[in-house]
This record gives structure tokens, sequence and C-alpha cells, in this order.
């Protein structure tokens, strides 16, 4: 009894330690259960593709319009599609529904399902439409891979605007080029659990911003109509159509020939036919810079509208002999005759009066030489030696004043003239009015580029091109009912030793109400073959695009127009 | 003789070991209950969603539709199907001499486009008018469609 006392006693004293000792190894274990709820960083990362999965959400690309809201460039879906052999069990009759879908040759399309091959390409590129029917097929066999793609839906319209968008959503040229960043929008990557239990967040892809351009799809259309049969009349080998608010700089339309289709951009013959020469090609401008000559001669007060000079035909600056266009000595001339009969000694007596500092600081003014900053891919900055320059001689003072030594783009050279149509403001070329991103607009203002002459110089020129088309060599250019302004310029193209003496560019630019400019137009064909001088091949044409052009833009004759502002304002058209 | 009895019927072992069955058994009640709700809101934000899943893709594929059908349009509209369609329907192209310019008293086409503000909409606020008994009624009904789910798929 004793004994058993005793073993109680001890047992009760231990008793704690064990009871401790267990509390102890339950903690323990307690904890280590609980670190294996928090797993290790490496561990987590390890195991997180099993968890999630990360998918690319393209951005759509934004839409551009023309300024009255036509598409000129969407976004569209295009399908491939695959097919895995092996995985197909009734390959005649899938054989027959693909055929028949996808337009192919019904034992083409089962050979191909009948092949040892793992994959096979039964379709690379077929139309969202064909694409959705494929998918309804519902097969695990097949492979549909969605492919984006820009489509312009006016087919060849604005191509050279435009630019293309290349297979690797990349733009180029025109607008897609110079605005990929805003059109592009952001691509987004978004983590997706795979867990069930995890709700999907928003997959909604970012969207880039819509462009919304100031050119006038019909106007557009109808230079684009204009110029291809203006190409064919005179069996020219390119040419180039500007229409432009000389007021905004709006471009209202733009474009040469030959373009290429944005849709179809890899079958063009050579690559350069999708740059724009409207604003890269550059040309020797000929007669027509004898209005900037002119302009600036009288701006800077070197001549006045009573000036005369005494014409002999021919005068020779820096050992180069310059000769009027006929060749002929026309006696006193005054300056508006010197723009009438386009005097190429007129122009170079005047050039040699202000010399080199003046002239070539008004070239400057009026923009020549530099990029117009135009809101394209691809302008070029033309080509103006000034004294100075290892190129440059006193001979160019004098063939510079008509246009010749000198290289221009015909956007540059729209440019310059609209200044002379602005009241002597000369404003940026601008193709975007707004861009709209996440709803938000952000209008585009137009911007002065400078003032290279005084209001009333630009007046006193703007009469003297009026003339030009009233009374001088350009008549053929006058459209009944308005008074037009313009010049013709008929330019020699420089080879590396001379000039070609059997072929010209030959140009007009012109723009009316003359009181009131609307728009203001430059044509240039690239070796026309109908004629020798712009006045009989341009001229013409230009008369013809302003019969269209005044109903498109709703200009009323000088007369109606005139009678209704004394009633008291603006007009408007109502067609009959 | 009473304090016997209610001292014995106190210390009576069968007595304490049905209150600790009690116990351990409404343990598990409350467990499962706990666990049955879990299951049952688990279930249902998984149906949720794979529901969610099936719309965005529904939505995805109605976008591309409608933008395959604005480039469509947009091809409709093109000028020189509009012009063939117009010169097929009878139409002329309308030169200047057909245009009549009028005046109009007080209008003026050139004037600035006034943009009319429109009124922010009134935030009203959300109305949460759940209660713990009509969402505990909303788990059971859940679970219970469930169940029912599961017996109706026994073949």
């Amino acid at each position: 009894m004793q004994q058993t006392q005793t073993q109680m006693d001890y047992f009760n004293q231990r008793l704690p330690f064990v009871i401790i000792g267990m509390i102890i190894f339950s903690g323990v274990l307690l904890l280590q259960m609980i670190s294996f709820q928090q797993l290790a960083p490496e561990v987590a990362a390890e195991l997180r593709p099993d968890y999630d999965r990360t998918i690319s959400l393209a951005s759509a690309r934004g839409t551009i319009y023309d300024h009255t809201g036509q598409r000129l460039a969407v976004n569209t879906l295009e399908y491939r599609i695959g097919i895995s052999p092996n995985l197909v069990s009734n390959r005649a009759r899938v054989a027959t529904q693909l055929a028949s879908i996808l337009n192919l040759d019904e034992l083409t399309v089962y050979e191909a399902v009948n092949s040892d091959q793992s994959w096979v390409l039964l379709a690379p590129r077929v139309n969202a439409e064909i694409g959705q029917q494929v998918e309804l097929l519902d097969l695990s066999a097949l492979t549909i891979d969605k492919i984006p793609r820009r489509s312009y839906p006016q087919g060849t319209l604005a191509a050279q605007i435009l630019g293309f968008v290349s297979g690797d959503l990349q733009g180029y040229y025109g607008v897609e080029g110079k605005f990929q960043d805003q059109l592009a929008g952001r691509p987004r990557r978004e983590v997706i659990s795979n867990i069930p239990f995890d709700l999907p967040p928003e997959q909604e892809a970012d969207r880039g911003s819509d462009i919304y351009l100031t050119l006038d799809r019909d106007i557009q259309y109808l230079i684009e109509s204009e110029l291809a049969l203006s190409v064919a009349e005179t069996n020219a080998v390119g040419g180039t159509i500007i229409v432009m608010n000389p007021r905004t700089g709006d471009i209202l339309g733009m474009t040469s020939w030959p373009s290429f289709d944005p849709n179809a951009y890899l079958d063009v013959q050579n690559a350069a036919d999708w740059s724009n020469p409207a604003i890269s090609a550059q040309f020797e401008p000929g007669s027509i810079m004898k209005v900037i000559t002119v302009a600036s001669a009288l701006d800077a007060g070197i001549i006045s509208r009573e000036w005369t000079y005494t014409d002999q035909g021919r005068i020779e600056i820096g050992g180069r002999v310059v000769e009027n266009w006929d060749r002929l000595a026309h006696g006193v001339v005054d300056t508006t005759s010197v723009l009438v009969n386009s005097y190429n000694v007129g122009a170079a007596t005047i050039s040699l009066s202000m010399g080199p500092n003046t002239f070539y600081t008004y070239l400057s003014k009026f923009g020549f030489g530099r990029l117009t900053g135009v809101n394209l891919q691809g302008e070029a900055g033309g080509t103006v030696f000034i004294p100075g320059d290892a190129n440059w001689s006193e001979s160019n003072l004098g063939t510079n004043s008509f246009g010749q030594g000198m290289a221009v783009t015909p956007l540059q050279l729209i440019t310059a003239v609209s200044a002379i149509a602005n009241d002597g403001l000369m404003m940026q070329p601008n193709i975007v009015s707004k861009i709209v991103t996440n709803g938000q607009v952000v209008p585009s203002k137009p911007i002065a580029l400078g003032r290279p002459i005084s209001e009333a110089t630009a007046h006193l020129v703007r009469d003297m091109m009026v003339a030009v088309v009233r009374d001088g060599l350009d008549e053929d250019a006058s459209l009944p009912g308005y008074t037009v302004a313009g010049k013709t310029g008929t330019a020699e193209i420089p080879t590396p030793v001379s000039y070609r003496s059997d072929a010209w560019i030959m140009s007009f630019i012109g723009f009316l109400p003359a009181d009131d400019p609307q728009v203001i137009v430059l044509i240039k064909l690239d070796e026309p073959r109908t004629g020798r001088w712009a006045s009989q091949v341009v001229a013409p044409i230009f008369r013809r695009l302003a019969e269209r052009l005044v109903v498109l833009m709703e200009i009323p004759r000088d007369d109606v127009r005139l009678a209704l502002e004394t009633q008291g304002g603006a007009v408007d058209a109502v067609q009959r | 003789m009473s304090e016997w009895f209610e001292q014995r019927f106190r210390d009576t072992p069968w007595r304490l070991q049905r209150q600790a069955i009690a116990l351990i058994a409404l343990g598990l009640f409350i467990a499962l209950v706990i666990g049955a709700l879990y299951l049952a809101q688990s279930a249902s934000v998984a149906t949720l969603g794979r529901q969610l899943e099936e719309l965005i893709t529904q939505r995805n594929r109605l976008e591309q539709t409608n933008e395959q059908l604005r480039s469509e349009i947009a091809q409709l509209r093109s000028v020189p199907r509009l012009l063939a369609r117009a010169q097929e329907l009878g139409f002329q192209a309308a030169d200047e001499s057909s245009i009549e310019y009028l005046y109009v008293n007080g209008y003026n086409p050139n004037r600035e486009a006034v943009q009319t503000v429109a009124a922010a909409p009134q935030q009203t606020a959300p109305v949460y008018d759940e209660t713990f008994i009509g969402w505990l009624q909303q788990v059971w009904n859940d679970f219970s469609q469930q169940l029912s789910g599961y017996s109706s798929e026994v073949p």
C-alpha cells in the first residue's frame, strides 16, 4: 500500500511535465501547420503558372474618318483555318463541310484531312463571314486563328494620305504612319485566374484614338478622278492635285498619280508608290515663283505697282543669260505685265533689284527650303541654295526668281501662295480635324506660320493674279461667273548636266473667289505631251475641276454672292 | 435519503458523457452548416464566374461583328458605288446653274456650333435592403437547387 502510494506520488509529480511537453509539441505542430499555409515566395512563384494565365489584349486601332464622318480606315478580322487530321473522326463528312464553306475543291480538302502530318493549313486568309461559319462547326480538330487586319473601305481613295498598316499592325506612311502611337493605343496584358472561384477581371481591350481628317471625301474623289482623266488625256507620267482652304490651311483633298490600293499595298511595282509626292516630291516650280518674287519685292518696297523696266528680251546674271519664254524683247513693261505675260527677264530684274539678302529672306519667310510641318509622314523640305552655300552662285538670284535652280514640294508651293489668298497670313497645312480619345475630343486649331507680306501687298498681288487669268496667258483657267486669281508655271526638268528639252513639268495654282478666297487649288502634271505650255495644258484642267468644285463646296457665283451679301450676310445653297 | 439521491444522480458518469456528446454533436452540426454554406457560396461564385466569361466572349464576338458590319456599310457607301447607283436611279450630277442660292433672314450657315451641355445624371444611392435571413434563405435555395441538380443528374 505504501509502495503504491509512492508510485502515485511520482506519477502526479511527473504528470504536469508530460502535459507541458505535449502542449509544446502540439504548439510546434500547430505552428508548422500554419507555416504550411503561407508558402515560401519561391514555391509560390513556381506554382503561380498553374494558378494563373496571362492573356494579351491587343488594342483596337482607331478609325480614320473624313471631316463628314465617312469611314476611311477601319478594323476587320480575318481567319486562318488549319486542321489536325489525327483528331478528325468522320473525315469524309468534315472534308465535305469544309470544302463547301471555304469554297475549296473537295478532293483537295479530303487529301488534307487524310494527311499524315500533325497539322495542315487549309486557308491562310478568309473573311470573317466564312470564319464564323467554320467556327459554328465546333470541331476540336480545327485550328481557327483570328488575324486583325486594317481595311480601307473606300478602296484607293486617299491612299497616299492614309498610308497603310502592315501585318505587324504597324502604320506606315501618311496618317497611319504619322499617328501610329495615337491610333494603335496600348496593348494590355491581363492575368486571368484558373481557379474557378475567382471572378474574371474586366477584359476589355484599350482602343486607339479615332482621327477625323480635314479631307472631304467627295472633293478627294473629284480630284482623283480629274487627275486620272488629265493624266490619260495628256499622256503625262504623273501628277498632283492639292485643294486647300487658304484661310485655315485645312487640306480638303490631296492626290498624286500613280497611287496604290492600301488594301493590297504589297502589289505595287515600286515601293516609292507608297510615298505621297504631294509632300515629298521636289520639282522646280517654274513661273509660279514669279508671284512670290513680285510679292516679296512689293512688300520690301523695292518696286511698286507702277514700277517699270525696259525689257530687252534677255539679261545676263552671274555669267548666265536669262531669256523670256518667247525669246522676244517687250520694251517698257510694268509690274503687272511681268506676271500677266510671265516675263523671265522681268522677274530676274526684280530679284536683282532686291539683292540676295532681301530676296532669300523673303523666300525663307514664305517657307521655301524648310518643312511646312504638315501632320503627314514623309514630308520633304525642298532645296534652296543661299549665298554662302557651295552650290549657290550669283546666277541663282536671277533663275530662282522665276522658279529655276531651286526645288519645292507641291505642298510648299500651295502653302506659300495661300498667304497671298489669305491677306498675307500664311497658315500651316493641316490634315487632322480632330482626335477623339475615349470620348474626349481634341480639335485641331489653325496655326499661322507667319506673315511673309502685308495685307496690302497681298491684295495687290491678288489683283495681279486676277489679271493673269482675266487678261493674260492663263485665260483658259477662267470660270464664268467667278473671279479667279491664278498663275501657271512651265518648268524645265533638270538632269545632272543640263535641262531636258523634250519634257516639262506644268502646273497651275489658283484660288477663288479672288476677293474672298474659299479654296486654293494646285494642279501639277509631269511631262504632259499635249502642249508646250501650262497655260495650254493645265489651265483648262483647272477650269474643268473648278466647275465641279464650286458645286461641291456650294460657292455661289460672284454676282449672287455679292447680291446676297448686300442683303445682310452669308449664304447657303439650295439645290433645285 | 434525498440528499444521497441528488448526489448520486449529479455525479452519475453517464450524465457527464451525455453532455460531452451533445456539445460535440452541436459543434459538428455548426461545422456542417458552415461548411455547407461555404460550399454553396463557392459554387454560386464559380457559376457566376463562368457566366461572366461567356458574356465577355459574347460581347467580344458582337463587337467584332459590329466592326465588320461598319466596314461593310462604309464599302457600300463608297463614292463609286453611290455614283453608279445614282445613275441607275436616273440622277444627274448638279452643275452650277442648277443651284439656287437663297437668302434666309437671320440664318448664318457658318455659325459656330453651340454644344449644349447635358445635365449630369443625379447620383442615386444604392439601396441595401437585403436582410441576413433573406441572404440565408437565398443561399439555402441555391444549395437546394444544386442538390436537386445533382440528384437529377444521377441516372
